[in-house]
């Protein structure tokens, strides 16, 4: 009877560090990826992504051109951050400037094509934006 | 007995090395991707290869040169090629990150007809140096005609600078 009550006991230190053992390392996994996550989705990431991305587009194109970009992700972050959504892009001169937080500088680039540039919030859809190209 | 109470303490001792292997591969996903992730996007080539069809496309349209391209100087090249170089107020730049240059010539003899240049001529003395903390240089070159099919070889030599926010 005593040596019975002894190895269940046993047998329930064994499962316990089993168990301690998965959950640490699941632990571990879920730590790294909202890691990744933080980092690939962050919002300095975001801002010189789509600053870059505005500013190369505009080079490509042409006055009275229209070019529609998705953000939903830089948007979701504005939101989040309690961001006026339409302040989130704006071109000033040749300059395309991209903020996602209030108290943040943002991400400035510029662009080589002289052109007119307005970029606008997609009130519609409120996960787009789009610039229209004018001549100067 | 002896024999489990060994096993029990190799299990432990693996479960040790097991979370030190864990740590190891955090770490190294923590730096790789902290390395990644703080480096800036290079968009320089891609912008330099946009410079240059740009000033293709404002010197020949459908393989014809551009009618008054014998007026083209260094004082209306930007005006008339619609460019503006310009640049965001940081890092100390003083709209000096852009460099561009065409060449005229007449395609059989090679003569040079016109030369243009515009921007920050210092950019080009650095293309000779091949790292990324450099310019970013690219050179181009296309064939053109005129009215009364006269052949032209049109070279654009166009640098980007912009070191500080696409490398570091």
């Amino acid at each position: 009877m005593m040596l019975l009550k002894k190895m269940r006991n046993k047998k329930g230190t064994i499962l316990t560090e089993n168990i301690i053992f998965i959950v640490l390392n699941l632990a571990f996994i879920v730590i790294l990826m909202l890691f990744l996550f933080s980092k690939t989705g962050s919002a300095p990431v975001l801002e010189e992504k789509y600053a870059k991305q505005i500013a190369l587009l505009i080079d490509a194109a042409e006055p009275v051109m229209t070019i529609d970009i998705e953000m939903e992700d830089a948007i979701k972050i504005a939101q989040r951050e309690n961001m006026n959504l339409n302040e989130v892009i704006t071109i000033n001169g040749n300059i395309v400037t991209a903020k996602l937080r209030p108290d943040g500088k943002g991400y400035s680039y510029s662009f080589f094509n002289d052109v007119g540039a307005k970029a606008n919030f997609d009130t519609e859809n409120r996960n787009k934006y789009y610039v229209v190209l004018s001549p100067k | 007995m002896s024999i489990q109470k060994n096993k029990k303490g190799a299990e432990k001792i693996l479960s040790v090395y097991w979370f030190a292997i864990l740590l190891i591969v955090a770490g190294a996903i923590v730096y790789l991707v902290s390395s990644f992730y703080g480096k800036p996007y290079d968009v320089r080539e891609m912008e330099a290869r946009l410079l240059t069809d740009k000033i293709a496309n404002c010197l020949s349209a459908g393989g014809n040169i551009k009618e008054n391209w014998q007026g083209l100087n260094a004082d209306n090249f930007l005006e008339e090629c619609r460019l503006v170089f310009t640049v965001e107020d940081s890092y100390g730049w003083d709209d000096d990150q852009y460099y561009a240059e065409i060449k005229i010539s007449d395609f059989d003899s090679g003569q040079s007809l016109n030369e243009v240049n515009a921007g920050n001529p210092n950019l080009k003395l650095d293309c000779a140096v091949d790292d990324k903390n450099f310019p970013l240089c690219l050179e181009r070159s296309m064939y053109s005609i005129d009215k009364a099919g006269k052949q032209y070889k049109i070279s654009i030599f166009a640098a980007v600078r912009k070191t500080e926010k696409n490398v570091q």
